[in-house]
């Protein structure tokens, strides 16, 4: 008879489709993870800002997260209370293996070492970074803190 | 990295390679023999398909080696299965969908080559969008349609027809795009955003009232609100594209029937389930009958449902590859969609973050927009499954928009970081409204195939039943002395039901692909039609098998046919009906009603025969009662599987006045009537059918046997009561019955007279009861 066999065909058939399924859901689920580790291995390399607030008052921060934003909105990483400021105004971050500082289309512009900041520009350590008419000096000592110091 | 994803190419060749397979030799399992022309045609889409497939990979592995691995293999997937179901449905429009995809295909494969399709698809955005709009507007004037019929909504060129609105749609996301992302840093203003909302809404307003094109008037909207929402990631956007969808919808409402028909039909679609209904009601019997496991590639009947290769395309593919077909299709367009949404995070920049995004809400709110509409989640709106679906121009735009969806995700593994994101808000509400509209389809889906499904599929209006009247023999329909009445002949595929006795027609009814089914036929077809009485797992496997019941059972009346056959002489050239009865069994020997008709020969004009040859006077007819019999008439329960006269005040059925004679020849108790006595199983034989209702004390034994003394007359062995009624209609009535201490079968009767006759109802009366054994 002929039923019987079609049926062994037509569960074939949906299995093939599920093995489709499972193997692209087996492919997303590694990639994850290859993804997930690849971000593991990549340390930080930890970051300092000093700059001087509104009170005068020298504050330094560090930092071991990937991406810091500085600007006027309270919930920047580096809140910058001063109207030459944009509310998202620059933003620093790690990746390829360096820091980058970009600028966020801000009103009165980013300058780094006196130039002004048009596309995503490599930070080294000691450089001068002006938000507005803000100042601030980058520290890039990995030397000086230990691998478990934690983030602030 | 890519031979593993090879390896999804070869198992979607696989799952195609076995749909084929099996839609060839589908025919041997309709006819159920090894001797019938098998279908090949569809092999050629197959082919062409596979060769496509390794055409575009190869290219696209050396012109975009960095692209999303995903997104390519299951859009291959999905036109290639919905080019295999358009195969089967229709295979003209098979052959057209492969040179199509063979177009798309090509189209994709050129564009590649072209590196700098997106900066330019971005300085060009107005010129895109006016073409678009041009051509759109062209079928305003130019309009047609491949069918003849309204909407008209293609243009014809020279026999290939183009429609325009499914290429406005793809241009509208990519303008959009272009114009937000140099408008996002100015997102604290509301103005620039001013004109292109009133620009979109009038269009879509302007497709819904002249062109009545509802599907994509709704898309615009829809994705134009995404868009928005996606690049300002402000909730006023939605709050205020809801309100502009709203009006629209309010001045559809008013201005337009279009919308008014169609959320009627949404609303209850079983109110005119032959009319305005009847597609989506279609398409919930093609869904259900597909139920969990589906009927198997070129098994099921989708072409019930009107326009099944185009906006039915996944009811069709429900019905063949069941529950476990759709879900796994709604999941593979969901890992489409997050490789969508992965891609657009992603994105090097503004522009192609926003496309990435707008194309794939373009394909999400499409697909689930139609996928609803088939389940009746959502209004029904006539655009196309992408990737799916019949039809040159949304193959051609889905492919384009995957060819940008690729490259984006090419461009993206560039060396500069993916720009800022405003707020993660709308991308989260974005997907998460995709999946769950994704997630609702398939529960909706669930609830239709198989928690409804057994009861959709035994509805009158089911076609498949009277198909598989034509593949799967009915049981026979037999006197008390086994003499057929109404039997099945032919062979697989052409069983025809023949009505040996055609005076029984309007009695023990018929079975009709046209007409339906009435009398017997139609209350015990489930014991006909084997879905009752078989084993249950047996009925279960058949249909898992089949997607039809097993043999039919063969059944058993009380009737007899010599005994038939004397009243029906009698009656043949009188209006009237005539039950005899067994009086202590209730078994119902003779039952008559005149005029008859011969329902081997069923046609229109029956119904409206002023004689009412349909009706079955005998339990159906309700007659006035005369004084001496409405004194004695106390209407006895009746319940015997055919349609009966509600009991009135002084109105009686000839079995109901039967029942009182019964009671009377029985010492005053009716017993319940009986008309079929038993079915033949396959397992153990014939089984009594027991009667439905239950006997009644309808007399006291003495005053029965007073009433049988009063009327019993000299001459004959038996009582008789007649009634005569000769004001406005003239009726006989005559009730007779064997006396209480008579030795063999005592028997009762009824017989009524559409005329002043008594002289031959005694006749009848004499000839049965005289002979009686």
């Amino acid at each position: 008879m002929s039923a019987p066999f079609l049926l062994i065909l037509r569960l074939g058939m949906t299995l093939s489709l599920y093995i489709f399924m499972g193997w692209a859901f087996l492919l997303l689920w590694r990639n994850f993870k290859t993804e997930s580790e690849l971000l593991t291995s990549r340390k930080t390399p930890p970051l300092t800002l000093s700059y001087t607030d509104l009170e005068k008052k020298r504050k330094i921060k560090h930092f071991r997260t990937p991406e810091i934003t500085l600007g006027r909105d309270p919930h920047s990483e580096i809140y910058l209370e001063n109207e030459t400021v944009s509310a998202h105004h620059a933003r620093l971050s790690y990746h390829h293996g360096q820091w980058w500082l970009e600028d966020l289309s801000s009103k009165n512009g980013t300058m780094l070492n006196g130039e002004r900041v048009e596309t995503p520009t490599i930070v080294l350590g000691n450089d001068e970074i002006q938000c507005g008419k803000i100042p601030l000096t980058v520290h890039l000592a990995m030397a000086d803190l230990s691998p478990n110091t934690q983030e602030i | 990295m890519h031979s593993k994803f090879k390896i999804l190419n070869s198992y979607a060749a696989l799952f195609l390679g076995l749909y084929s397979l099996i839609l060839s030799l589908s025919p041997a399992l309709r006819a159920r023999s090894w001797d019938v022309d098998y279908r090949y045609a569809h092999w050629l889409g197959f082919f062409t398909w596979l060769f496509l497939n390794w055409l575009a990979e190869k290219h696209l592995d050396t012109k975009l080696p960095d692209r999303d691995p995903y997104l390519f293999p299951l859009a291959s997937l999905f036109s290639g299965w919905g080019l295999l179901t358009i195969w089967r449905l229709l295979p003209n429009f098979g052959l057209r969908q492969s040179l199509w995809l063979a177009l798309s295909v090509a189209v994709m494969l050129l564009a590649l080559r072209w590196r700098d399709i997106l900066p330019t698809l971005r300085r060009y955005k107005y010129i895109l969008l006016s073409s678009g709009l041009l051509l759109t507007a062209l079928t305003l004037v130019f309009g047609a349609n491949p069918l003849n019929i309204e909407p008209r909504l293609w243009l014809n060129f020279g026999g290939i027809y183009l429609q325009p609105s499914e290429l406005l749609k793809l241009l509208l996301v990519i303008y959009l795009s272009a114009y937000l992302a140099d408008r996002v840093p100015l997102r604290d203003k509301i103005f620039p955003l001013i004109f292109p909302t009133l620009f979109l809404g009038g269009i879509a307003l302007l497709l819904l009232i002249v062109q009545r094109d509802l599907g994509t008037a709704s898309i615009l909207v829809m994705l134009f609100a995404s868009i928005l929402y996606i690049a300002t990631g402000r909730k006023r956007v939605l709050l205020g594209n809801a309100i502009i969808l709203l009006t629209i919808a309010f001045f559809g409402y008013y201005f337009s029937p279009t919308i008014q028909t169609r959320l009627a039909i949404w609303f209850s679609p079983w109110d005119d389930p032959s009319g305005f209904g009847y597609q989506i009601i279609q398409s919930l019997m093609a869904i259900a009958n597909g139920g969990l496991w589906g009927r198997g590639a070129g098994i099921g009947s989708p072409l019930f449902v009107p326009v099944a290769h185009s906006d039915f395309i996944f009811t069709a593919i429900a019905e063949e590859t069941g529950l476990t077909g759709t879900l796994g299709l709604l999941t593979l367009f969901g890992i489409f969609l997050s490789r969508g949404m992965v891609i657009a995070l992603r994105a090097p920049n503004r522009f192609q973050r926003i496309l990435a995004s707008g194309l794939t809400a373009y394909l999400g709110i499409q697909s689930l927009l139609i996928i609803g509409g088939n389940l009746r989640l959502l209004p029904l709106t006539g655009v196309t499954l992408p990737f799916i679906s019949y039809g040159g121009s949304s193959l051609l735009t889905s492919y384009l928009a995957l060819l940008l969806l690729l490259k984006i995700s090419d461009e993206s593994e560039g060396v500069t970081p993916p720009p800022f994101l405003w707020s993660t808000q709308p991308y989260h509400f974005l997907s998460a409204m995709l999946l769950l509209g994704l997630i609702t389809s398939a529960l909706i889906n669930g609830w239709w195939a198989v928690v409804r499904g057994p009861d959709l599929l035994t509805r009158s209006d089911n076609p498949r039943r009277a198909q598989a009247d034509f593949y799967v023999p009915r049981g026979s329909i037999l006197d008390r002395n086994n003499a057929e009445i109404n039997i099945t002949t032919g062979e697989s595929g052409n069983y025809i039901r023949e009505y040996l006795y055609p005076e029984l027609s309007s009695v023990v009814g018929y079975t009709n692909s046209v007409y339906g089914q009435a009398g017997i036929e139609a209350s015990l077809d489930d014991y006909l039609r084997g879905l009752d009485g078989n084993p249950a797992t047996l009925v279960w496997w058949h249909h898992l098998l089949y997607g039809q019941p097993p043999n039919g059972l063969d059944l058993r009346l009380s009737l007899d046919i010599d005994l038939q056959e004397n009243v029906d002489d009698l009656l043949s050239k009188h209006k009237g009906a005539l039950v005899l009865i067994n009086a202590e069994s209730g078994e119902i020997l003779v039952m008559a009603s005149h005029p008859t008709f011969n329902a081997t020969k069923f046609d229109a004009s029956l119904l409206s025969d002023e004689d009412s040859p349909l009706l079955n006077r005998a339990t159906q007819g309700s007659y006035p009662l005369h004084q001496t019999l409405d004194t004695l008439f106390d209407a006895p329960p009746i319940e015997i599987r055919l349609p009966h006269a509600e009991a009135a005040e002084g109105f009686a059925s000839p079995l109901q006045m039967a029942m009182v004679a019964a009671a009377l020849s029985n010492e005053g108790i009716a017993p319940a009537p009986r008309l079929a006595l038993a079915v033949n199983t396959s397992q153990s034989g014939w089984v009594i059918l027991p009667a439905l209702g239950e006997s009644a004390t309808l007399f006291s034994a003495a005053e029965a046997k007073q009433l049988i003394t009063t009327f019993s007359g000299d001459e004959e062995a038996f009582w008789q009561i007649i009634s005569m009624q000769e004001d406005e209609e003239n009726l006989t009535w005559l009730l007779a019955g064997t006396p209480s201490n008579w030795s063999g079968t005592p028997l009762a009767l009824a017989i009524l007279l559409e005329e002043n006759n008594p002289v031959l109802a005694e006749e009848i009366a004499r000839a049965l009861l005289s002979s009686a054994p």
